[in-house]
């Protein structure tokens, strides 16, 4: 009813190719997350979306639809700016009614549903100002209303949060969230924040350099990342990588004379010699007694710990193997002295291994 | 499929008539003054030919005998010309002082009655110049600077302050004070720190409001057509008023007067237009 | 601050109140007295004769100086908005264009830098009917009849009024279009979203903000409304036979031709009373306009 469409959606400015021929299925009432890096595209292809700019070649469908030339208006679509692009002239009343007073609305009609969206965002105490009277969050929910006032198919979301502050950025995630579970459409989200993508997500595209480079789940692209740059760009803290090289299918060997077993995911497919990434997740990295307690090959490493990161619940340590600085958690944690020498256990199961001239995974 | 198309020509269709109106507006803007120009450069007897002659002849028979002095009746081309570069520029130079130091009264100071001395000021430069030419013509007449250049001087002094002060003090009002206190700091007193600091941040604002007061003394007539009598003081639009009042049918010449009026004002325009528009808007906007 | 030193603003500001003082405002308190006079330039003795407000009567029960006020006023009326509509359109038009902006706007500026007498002498080249532009171009096209552009009163005034609007678009043009420049961008694609077509765009979002834009042109424009005299001495003189006379011709010709200058100043206070009003009509309009779309944020 309401899916959303990509066919090699392709856009240039003069020589410059901005978005190389992306295609993209978004089922009815899914929030996707286009997520990335500055410049990889992902605001132009939702403003594509949206009908602000051109599309130079490829072709964009909404509830069945093609809408390549139609105008804003015609896509039946809401969007949320990165600035709220609230109309400074007019009160918070005005700017949630303003659409339906354009499509010519009867009055009533026009006064539910902005009495509607203004309950659903708390807003009640703030409609006759004006939207330089409202702090960031507050304006941030006047966008919001403004967009949901009208029912449209299809939600657009630019980078709504990037203007807050780090504790409002998580209120609002949260209340995003609710919107998504109360009124059910379609969302389209933009931001080059990768938790906003893990969290809100009911599937995530990331982009990079107008190519996507994975569709997938949250879960997904955390678990079974497809090259260095997802399992790097997803994940807080990042994956640490390690470079190495393939001794008899059975071993990789990393610098140091530190050696480890190829992880099951992996047996079978490598080939000796082969230059390779060894990939693992901070979670995957605890000192013995201060880890998760589970099934599963394991390794033990001697670390000496060069740097602490108190978190409360956990703490992250710094610690080096084979040259490389890697980043390694430990739970229900105790005071660690900077050098101190701990033994680690290295979780192989859920270790990735990624070919080095090719950034990919290799994976069964 | 078929809203698209539709779009995609409506699009099309717009563009082309932006075009043509662009177009079509920049040639209005542009023809009056190209026109001149070519006649002024066409000899008497194909500008007075009946039927009209389209294919233009060029010939330097009009500058020559402007240039000449003693032909054409003898207008002293020269003597206009030259009343005008010395009173505009004399008149700027003056305003500009006056005006800076005003505007940055306005723009640095608090003092009572602030609003109402400017909203005064302003006033004053709404009489219309054909207005104070009367009683001017009249004072000056008993003091004595009738067909002078002081005479002419001190009323456009007095006509470019207000605005002067104006533009002055919008730009100033941009340079934070903190600048000033630094370089008190730093060891200048008042008039150092204002000269050495200030001024030359307000450079391009103290330029637009000296190309403004420039061209508002360039191109005055209502006054200037009053207080000169003679050739010794008369600015070179009376020159051309006087020109067209005495010569009608030689176009070509009146031509040739126009565009030796227009170029020092044309050139100006060249190479200061990102000013011109910053002094339009800021004095303005942020006022 | 020692009490004997002059606080200094007010020593900065001397010089322009003394030159103020001496060159505009004491010739216009003259000028106040004289109206009060049947001064006239060939008997300077009538200077001190007082008539209280024979001369300000006079004027008032004179056909001609209401109908030089008259077309005066109408003249002002029809050509500013004229000049504010096209401005206005001008300004969109230059706006949309994505390259070569630069150069439109320096276009845009050349009729600003020419003095009204040029402008005046221009359009009289080219609207004589002789050997004019226009009259030229019709005679080509295959009309046979020399258009009286400058002599016919109707077509006399709308020669007048085309060349002060050539003029003084431009004011408007550029002025709105740094206004145009000036505006966030987001509020206007967010109108897009929202439903409206580009003339709802325009009226309900953009014109709002242009207002004060709109309000300094008029302000700065009033200022310059009486350069229309230089235009009109130089393309008709108020003739022929009055039929183009605004109210500084008038005034002109009472003062320096008839030499009734007492006469002249008192029609010169009119004058001046109606420019001021004007400006100060759209100075109130455009504090007005600011507050509304709250400039400060």
């Amino acid at each position: 009813m309401t899916e959303v469409t990509l066919s090699n959606v392709v856009k240039r400015y003069g020589k410059h190719q901005a978005v190389h021929g992306i295609d993209l299925g978004i089922a009815d009432g899914e929030f996707v997350v286009l997520v990335g890096p500055s410049g990889c595209g992902k605001s132009t292809t939702l403003r594509m979306i949206a009908g602000l700019e051109d599309i130079s070649g490829g072709e964009i469908s909404i509830g069945g639809r093609v809408v390549n030339d139609l105008p804003p208006r015609e896509r039946n679509i809401s969007m949320v700016f990165q600035n709220y692009a609230l109309y400074p002239h007019m009160t918070v009343r005005e700017n949630l009614g303003f659409s339906l007073s354009i499509a010519k609305k009867p009055v009533a009609e026009i006064e539910s549903a902005v009495r509607q969206a203004a309950e659903i965002l708390g807003l009640d105490e703030l409609m006759e100002r004006k939207p330089a009277e409202l702090s960031g969050g507050q304006r941030q929910r006047v966008a919001m209303g403004r967009a949901i006032v009208r029912h449209p198919d299809v939600f657009l979301f630019d980078e709504p949060l990037s203007n807050l502050d780090a504790k409002l950025r998580t209120q609002m995630r949260v209340e995003i969230k609710k919107l998504h579970q109360k009124v059910g459409n379609t969302i389209i989200y933009v931001t080059h924040d990768q938790v906003e993508a893990m969290t809100l997500a009911d599937r995530i595209v990331l982009m990079r350099d107008g190519h996507i480079v994975q569709v997938g789940t949250p879960l997904e692209l955390f678990n079974k990342p497809v090259d260095t740059f997802v399992a790097t760009f997803i994940g807080s803290p990042p994956m640490n990588l390690i470079n190495g090289t393939v001794m008899g299918a059975e071993v990789i060997q990393l610098a140091d004379g530190v050696s480890v077993p190829v992880p099951s995911s992996a047996r079978g497919l490598v080939t000796d010699g082969q230059k390779v990434h060894f990939g693992f997740r901070a979670d995957n990295l605890m000192p013995e007694g201060h880890s998760v307690q589970e099934e599963g090959e394991k390794a033990s490493l001697d670390l000496s710990v060069t740097l602490t990161e108190p978190l409360g619940t956990e703490t992250l340590l710094f610690t080096e193997i084979a040259g490389t600085e890697v980043q390694a958690k430990m739970l229900n944690p105790r005071p660690v002295r900077p050098g101190e020498k701990l033994t680690f256990q290295l979780m192989l199961d859920k270790c990735h291994v990624f070919d080095a001239a090719s950034s990919n995974a290799i994976r069964s | 499929m078929d809203r698209n198309q539709s779009h995609r020509n409506r699009k099309r269709m717009l563009k082309a008539l932006h075009f043509a109106a662009l177009f079509m507006t920049m040639s209005i803007i542009c023809i009056p003054g190209l026109w001149i120009v070519l006649n002024s450069f066409r000899p008497t007897v194909e500008i007075m030919a009946k039927p009209p002659v389209w294919t233009p002849s060029f010939t330097l028979e009009h500058y020559r005998a402007m240039f000449g002095g003693a032909g054409e009746g003898g207008v002293p081309v020269f003597s206009y010309f030259r009343n005008s570069i010395i009173v505009s520029v004399v008149s700027t130079l003056i305003a500009i002082l006056i005006g800076m130091s005003g505007g940055y009264a306005f723009a640095r100071y608090r003092f009572k009655g602030k609003a109402g001395y400017f909203v005064g000021l302003m006033l004053f430069r709404a009489v219309p110049g054909v207005a104070l030419s009367l009683p001017l013509f009249i004072v000056f007449a008993r003091v004595g600077i009738i067909d002078t250049h002081l005479g002419l001087i001190l009323a456009y002094v007095a006509m470019n302050v207000p605005f002067t002060i104006w533009l002055t003090d919008g730009f100033f009002r941009q340079i934070p004070k903190e600048l000033h206190e630094a370089a008190e700091i730093d060891g200048c007193n008042r008039w150092q720190a204002f000269w050495r600091v200030e001024f030359p941040v307000a450079r391009s604002g103290v330029a637009s409001a000296a190309i403004f007061a420039f061209l508002t003394s360039w191109n005055e007539f209502a006054l200037a057509s009053q207080l000169t009598r003679s050739v010794g003081s008369k600015t070179m639009p009376v020159g051309l008023l006087d020109f067209t009042a005495e010569f009608t049918i030689n176009w070509g010449g009146m031509c040739a007067l126009a565009v030796l009026m227009i170029v020092p004002a044309l050139i100006l325009t060249f190479l200061v237009q990102k000013h011109l528009i910053a002094g339009l808007t800021f004095g303005g906007v942020k006022g | 601050m020692s009490r004997r030193r002059l606080p200094e603003w007010f020593v900065l500001l001397l010089p322009a109140f003394i030159v103020i003082a001496a060159v505009v405002l004491i010739p216009l308190i003259f000028s106040l007295y004289s109206s009060f006079t049947p001064y006239k330039l060939t008997r300077p003795s009538t200077l001190w004769k007082w008539v209280g407000t024979y001369n300000y009567e006079k004027i008032l029960t004179d056909a001609k100086f209401w109908a030089a006020f008259g077309r005066t006023v109408l003249f002002l009326t029809i050509v500013l908005n004229l000049e504010l509509l096209l401005g206005l359109g001008i300004a969109l038009m230059v706006n949309k264009v994505t390259w070569g902006q630069r150069s439109l706007r320096t276009v845009l500026m050349f009729p600003m830098m020419f003095s009204p007498i040029l402008v005046g002498f221009q359009f009289k080249f080219i609207f004589n009917d002789n050997i004019g532009l226009v009259n030229n171009v019709l005679q080509s096209m295959g009309f046979n009849a020399a258009l009286p552009w400058l002599v016919d009163g109707k077509l006399a005034m709308f020669s007048i009024m085309f060349a002060e609007i050539w003029m003084s678009t431009s004011v408007f043009a550029i002025l709105i279009l740094a206004g145009l420049f000036a505006m966030p961008r987001d509020p206007l694609e967010a109108a897009k979203v929202d439903g409206c077509t580009a003339w709802q765009t325009f009226r309900h979002i953009t014109l709002p903000f242009l207002m004060p834009f709109i309000y300094i042109a008029m302000t700065i424009r009033s200022l310059d409304v009486a350069r229309a005299y230089d235009i009109v001495q130089i393309m008709t003189g108020g003739g022929p036979a009055r039929r183009t006379e605004l109210l500084w011709t008038l005034m002109s010709r009472t003062g320096y031709v008839d030499a009734r200058m007492g006469l002249a100043n008192a029609m010169g206070y009119v004058s001046i009373l109606l420019s001021i009003l004007f400006t100060v009509y759209f100075f109130k309009k455009l504090s007005a306009a600011r507050a509304e779309i709250g400039m400060a944020g």
